[in-house]
């Protein structure tokens, strides 16, 4: 097999400034063009794992690596890993009150350009437009500012929103699906299928706490993720066990070890 | 470049005499006399010092003004316009006239005709003297200043040349702005500028002010004063957008007087030069009225601003509200002090002042300083301040989308503006505005 997309090997973090880790050794390789679940329970550290891949300066790396498209990526910052490819969509994205949608995506995509390479902005224009008809976004929602005042529906799609436009190598959903009716968590589903189709090598590591959106986004792997580790891989199916049983087995298991 | 009529002009400020000041220039009486007088008066005053509360951040002493060459008032003259000058006024939108003024002197002017015909006057301050001496008498000449501005206030009279006169009849609404521009092309001057903007009852007026120049290599001063006059039910928009180069230090002294019922905005944007200071007051005289004061500055290196600002109720009824907000980077320093001062009789006084700070920086500093003085007993007044920082989780959420720190900081920048600047009614001025903010900011 080639070289993965993202690598993790041997991954631990904390808290920066903080004692005890929350991530405690995490493998985990996701190969261009797979989607991945990673489930578990609260408090086992999905979240964590999500935000050290993207570069959250709040926490820190004891040991282990992240590889992506084989580089290290832990010395780098969150805008070059984002540059690089990765790409994090949030559980909790920020407001940024007075910045509109349009103005921030078009910041964000001339951040991507070589020095002294223009941006093509009815070429920008356009695209933004095409990708809020595929996420069946208002026309008016470009001028709004960044998740000001939005709902949570609204939120989700206009994280979604951001990686159809930026059009990353690897995306990270920090539970996209919370929080969202049936009717939204189809539109984003239908989303994040829609560009997988565009991009045959986009890998996809879907972060949830719920079989729900599996339903409509179909993982080639699931992993659960228990107290800092993966504790168990599998292929779909994993997930309709856990639905059906819930974590209890796996507990067990992970305290036999 | 033009040059001045030669003699005088070469003298310094501490060597100047009025008369040789004064040169060959006819000018009206009216003017003679208010310049006379107050180059007296200047002479007579003490220099502010850092003693004093409205100083205490901005050290006169260390301006050279003795060195600096006064500009000797002149006429008015049409002259050809630089090509520099020329790209200037090609970039801004609509507007109703322009006025170019070089160190002071109107070097330019143009009223739209259809603009001319509705009955606005756009003209030189000296030609409005000939034309319309009693209201320039009493809405500028016997404008009485406090006692912190009453210095450069009298310098800025003695050397007031050319500036410009707008005024607004009764009931006509401009259709869009005047835009002047305020030029300082010679480097080691101090020259002054006016800006007399009247609207009569009913009447709507619009101005950009927009202040520019290279970067000099001598210290430079521009003075620099507006009075901006609403009668009974006018309504005002000014805007002084200050874009100075590196070298200038510039003084703004604004009075706004607003009669029953009128609205008066005034929206005041620092960007450049080394130094900026505008004292900025706003009168309520009539009751009903209202002001609305804006203001925006970004500072880099070691520029310094200085916001002195006053709400002045003297009649009740009257709405002000003020909003002022600044960033800084850098070594950069600003300060801002605001008084809400009501008087005895002027009841239900609703009054807002609010001044907010964003520093990017470890040396950046910022100085707010809200105050109330309240006579009245039946009104409603609040004053705030804050200091901070860009929040660690939008600067994350932004760097993870690809945005460098310091495109991400400068984006915030941008977005912690943006309610001020909506807060300007025309849209093609708030346009203005924001190209001249997006360049400083550089995303």
């Amino acid at each position: 097999m080639s070289e993965p997309l993202l690598s993790v090997r041997g991954l631990r973090a904390k808290v920066d400034g903080e004692d005890g880790e929350i991530l405690r050794g995490v493998d985990l390789d996701v190969q261009r063009g797979e989607v991945h679940a990673l489930m578990g329970p609260n408090g086992s550290g999905k979240s964590t794992l999500a935000k050290v891949i993207a570069g959250h300066p709040a926490y820190e790396v004891t040991a282990g690596e992240i590889l992506f498209e084989g580089e290290d990526v832990l010395e780098l910052e969150p805008d070059e890993r984002s540059r690089a490819g990765i790409f994090l969509a949030f559980q909790y994205p920020a407001e940024i009150p007075g910045v509109s949608i349009a103005n921030f995506l078009r910041t964000a995509v001339n951040s991507r350009l070589a020095e002294g390479e223009e941006m093509d902005v009815f070429g920008f224009q356009r695209t933004l437009t095409e990708k809020m008809e595929m996420l069946k976004m208002d026309p008016g929602f470009a001028a709004r500012y960044v998740n000001d005042g939005f709902s949570g529906g609204e939120k989700k799609r206009n994280e979604i929103l951001q990686m159809a436009v930026l059009r990353p190598a690897l995306g990270v959903l920090d539970e996209t699906d919370s929080g969202l009716d049936i009717d939204a968590l189809k539109i984003v589903a239908s989303g994040v299928n829609r560009l997988s189709e565009a991009d045959e090598a986009l890998g996809v590591l879907l972060i949830t706490h719920y079989k729900r959106i599996l339903n409509y986004i179909r993982p080639d792997r699931v992993h659960v993720m228990m107290a800092g580790r993966i504790a168990e891989s599998g292929g779909a199916s994993l997930a309709d066990k856990l639905e059906a049983e819930g974590y209890d087995w796996l507990h067990r298991a992970v305290a036999a070890v | 470049m033009s040059t001045m009529t030669a003699g005088p002009a070469e003298s310094t400020l501490a060597a100047a005499d009025f008369d040789a000041l004064s040169g060959e220039v006819t000018e009206p009486e009216t003017i003679a006399g208010a310049r006379a007088a107050a180059w007296e008066r200047f002479n007579a005053l003490p220099w502010p010092t850092k003693k004093s509360e409205e100083w205490r951040y901005t050290d006169l002493a260390k301006v050279g003004f003795e060195a600096l060459t006064p500009v000797v008032p002149a006429p008015a003259t049409a002259e050809a316009l630089s090509a520099d000058v020329r790209e200037v006024l090609g970039r801004s939108g609509e507007r109703a006239g322009v006025v170019v003024l070089r160190e002071g002197r109107v070097a330019h002017l143009e009223l739209e005709p259809e603009v001319a015909r509705s009955g606005v006057v756009l003209s030189s301050i000296r030609d409005a003297a000939d034309r319309h001496p009693e209201v320039l008498k009493r809405a500028l000449l016997e404008a009485q200043p406090g006692p912190a501005e009453e210095k450069l206030w009298s310098l800025h009279l003695a050397l007031l040349g050319g500036g410009y006169f707008l005024y607004v009849p009764r009931g006509v609404e401009m259709p869009a702005p005047i835009h002047a521009f305020h030029i300082v092309e010679r480097a080691g001057t101090l020259s002054s500028a006016h800006s007399f903007v009247y609207a009569e009852s009913g009447a709507r007026a619009a101005v950009i002010d927009e202040f520019l120049s290279d970067d000099l290599e001598a210290e430079t001063v521009s003075l620099h004063g507006a009075t901006i006059t609403g009668e009974g039910g006018a309504g005002i928009e000014y805007v002084a957008l200050q874009r100075f180069g590196r070298g200038v230090k510039r003084f703004s002294t604004q009075h706004v007087t607003a009669g029953r019922d009128s609205s008066v905005v005034t929206f005041n944007v620092a960007l450049g030069g080394d130094l900026s200071r505008a004292d900025v007051t706003s009168r309520l005289d009539g009751p009903g009225s209202d002001s609305e004061m804006l203001a925006l500055w970004f500072g880099d290196s070691n520029q310094h601003f200085d916001h002195h600002t006053l709400q002045h109720h003297a009649a009740p009824h009257a709405h002000s509200d003020l909003l002022f907000k600044g960033a800084l980077t850098d070594a950069g320093s600003s300060v801002f002090r605001g008084l809400i001062r009501v008087d005895k009789g002027a009841q239900l006084t609703d009054a807002y002042q609010t001044n907010r700070n964003l520093l990017l920086s470890e040396s950046s500093h910022a100085s707010a300083l809200p105050n109330l003085e309240i006579e009245a007993d039946d009104v409603r007044c609040s004053h705030g301040a804050t200091i901070g920082q860009v929040e660690d989780g939008q600067l994350f959420y932004l760097m993870s989308r690809g945005l460098t720190r310091r495109q991400a900081e400068r984006l915030l920048v941008f977005g912690f503006f943006d309610e001020v600047l909506g807060r300007l009614p025309m849209e093609g001025v708030r346009a203005r505005v924001r190209e001249a903010i997006e360049e400083k900011i550089g995303l």
